[in-house]
């Protein structure tokens, strides 16, 4: 067991590979989000040989004072288990979730212009997921009777459109809210991926930040939503069929980035890419902030590092306002303020600055 | 020892219980481990499904189908036999029951056609209820199940009503899920 009382302000995490750097920033993770930004696998989280994991912290926020978090994955012979607690009371997930946000930044996102939708999704999902609770019930909703309606088509039972229409119906009452949601968000996102943008270069044309339904739609209201996704899923309801695949719907959907009007993901330059990237991770920061009483946790593991100075001290003014940041490094970058410096070895810290 | 192993097997039991059940009954007398013995015996030789709602009984047709003081204009359809136990805790209802015998879910394999849907029809014709509720879980599946078997049997002309959402009792509005909130809202009734 390790603990670790970090101040305000950037506290950088520095120590060779494999020293238990971004395993701490996951336990913070975890208390934020329930979930890691490593994996998907439960099991993975618990040490090789054990088999509990458990991360606990307080948290100060604004408006509800100190509250206590805990999360426990143990593995059991039925699978792994997964507990939650919010000031000593065991609370489901959907309760735990946004309790203290936090926005993450890991190597993994540096594909995020060139990478494959699921990434940009997810990046929409684990924002308003944690921004808004209705979200991430419908996501949860959604995606469950997707998974009925897939097997459904697939012919796992006999075909019946009675209950392809029934599952449609909890489709659309559930994904125009997302598609609402995502709309909004993204708007707010571009908003603000491109006056970081702005701010860092002059010249370098416009970026732009679009979301790309799968279902179109005219104006961003719940009755309009609704009446393209139902009008869309009757059009393409025999393709699904012959398919046998769920083609229509937000989990189709896609974030377009684009400067000077063109895909940054087919023409843009390297350097290009990854400003963008930077731009939209910032902005992402400052969305969250403003839709929140509190200023999320920003946790960036390494990805700092892989950056030259010049960008890294960019995108650091560019996230503007923050209260509190940790920061996995291998090595200290120059002339980065840091409000304290720990030193990570063989899993145990020590703050030496 | 082979009783933990046995014990261990059964759903929310853990190796931990199993060991403190087995210790309990070497304390009680032979006759307490035979009657328990003896009746875990019966419910395999001879409780069966009962011809008519498809619940567990040791006599068929179930009590439930047979006592006249039950109201057999109301049928409660429910998932499994043992959601008729939880509804029969309550002595809130008194009608005739269906066990469907599961919850839509194609991902398990389960379609109308695995479940006693067929029969349900069946009964709505032969028994004419006036009152179909559908007590199905308040989960994707149970919520699909319910939508599926109402849009079947609301065109024979019976009224097909859903248990309401609610509020638990005791609870607090402010730890009230927003789903659940909304729902209460919708379900709102005049005092
Ligand atoms: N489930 C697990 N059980 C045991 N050890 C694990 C498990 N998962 C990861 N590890 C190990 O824990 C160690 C610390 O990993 P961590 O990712 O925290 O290192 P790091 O300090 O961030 O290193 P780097 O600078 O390379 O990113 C690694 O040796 C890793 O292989
Ligand atoms: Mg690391
Ligand atoms: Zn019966």
């Amino acid at each position: 067991m390790l603990d670790f009382r970090p101040q305000a302000g950037l506290n950088v995490l520095v120590g060779q590979n494999a020293q238990g750097k971004s395993n701490l920033l996951e336990a913070i993770c975890l208390l934020g989000t329930g979930k890691s930004f490593r994996t998907n696998r439960e099991s993975d989280l618990i040490k090789s040989g054990l088999d509990v994991a458990s991360a606990s912290g307080e948290a100060t926020l604004r408006a509800a004072g100190t509250i206590r978090l805990s999360c426990t994955i143990s593995s059991t012979p039925r699978g792994t288990r997964k507990i939650y607690t919010l000031n000593g009371e065991p609370v489901k997930y959907a309760k735990f979730l946004g309790s203290a946000k936090v926005v993450t930044f890991v190597p993994a996102d540096l594909q995020l212009v060139t990478g494959p939708p699921s990434l940009r999704r997810h990046l929409l999902n684990m924002a308003l997921s944690q921004d808004q609770p209705l979200y991430y019930r419908n996501l949860a909703r959604y995606q469950k009777v997707l998974v009925q309606k897939a097997a459904l088509l697939r012919g796992a039972v006999a075909p019946d459109p009675d209950l392809v229409n029934i599952y449609n119906q909890t489709l659309v009452e559930t994904g125009a809210a997302i598609m609402l949601a995502r709309a909004h968000f993204v708007s707010a996102l571009g908003r603000e991926a491109r006056r970081v943008q702005d701010q860092w270069i002059s010249d370098g044309g416009a970026l732009q930040v679009q979301y790309d339904a799968n279902v179109p739609f005219e104006v961003a209201t719940q009755d309009a939503v609704t009446a393209a996704f139902e009008a869309r899923l009757r059009e393409r309801a025999e393709a699904e069929s012959a398919r046998k695949a769920c083609l229509v719907g937000p989990h189709r959907d896609d974030v377009m980035l684009l400067l000077a009007g063109a895909s940054l993901a087919a023409f843009g330059s390297q350097g290009q890419q990854r400003t963008a990237v930077l731009a939209v991770k910032a902005g992402e920061y400052t969305v969250m902030h403003d839709r929140s009483a509190e200023a999320p946790l920003l946790l960036l593991d390494d990805v700092l590092s892989e950056l030259d100075p010049s960008r890294a001290r960019a995108f650091m003014n560019g996230i503007g306002h923050y209260e509190q940041a940790f920061l996995t490094t291998t090595v200290m970058p120059p002339d980065l303020r840091s409000s304290a410096l720990y030193e990570v070895s063989a899993a145990q810290l020590k703050r030496v600055a | 020892m082979a009783l933990i192993n046995e014990f261990s097997k059964l759903p929310t039991v853990g190796p931990k219980t199993a060991a403190r059940l087995v210790f309990y009954l070497l304390n009680r007398p032979r006759n307490e481990a035979q009657a328990l013995a003896e009746a875990i015996l019966a419910v395999k030789d001879r409780v069966r499904l009962c011809s008519i709602c498809f619940s567990i009984t040791e006599e068929d047709p179930c009590p439930f189908c047979t006592d006249q003081r039950r109201d057999a204009t109301l049928l409660c359809v429910v998932a499994e036999a043992k959601d008729i136990f939880a509804l029969e805790r309550t002595s809130a209802y008194k009608g005739r029951y269906h066990v469907i015998g599961g919850l839509i879910s194609p991902m398990d394999g389960i379609g109308p056609a695995q479940l006693r849907v067929k029969e349900l029809i069946e009964r709505v014709g032969s028994e004419s209820p006036q009152e179909i509720i559908l007590a199905t879980n308040p989960n994707a599946e149970g919520e699909a199940t319910a939508l599926y078997l109402s849009r079947l049997i609301t065109p024979l002309g019976v009224s097909v009503t859903r248990l309401a959402y609610g509020l638990p009792i005791g609870g607090d509005l402010d730890y009230a899920d927003e789903v659940t909130l909304a729902k209460a809202i919708e379900g709102r009734r005049a005092l």
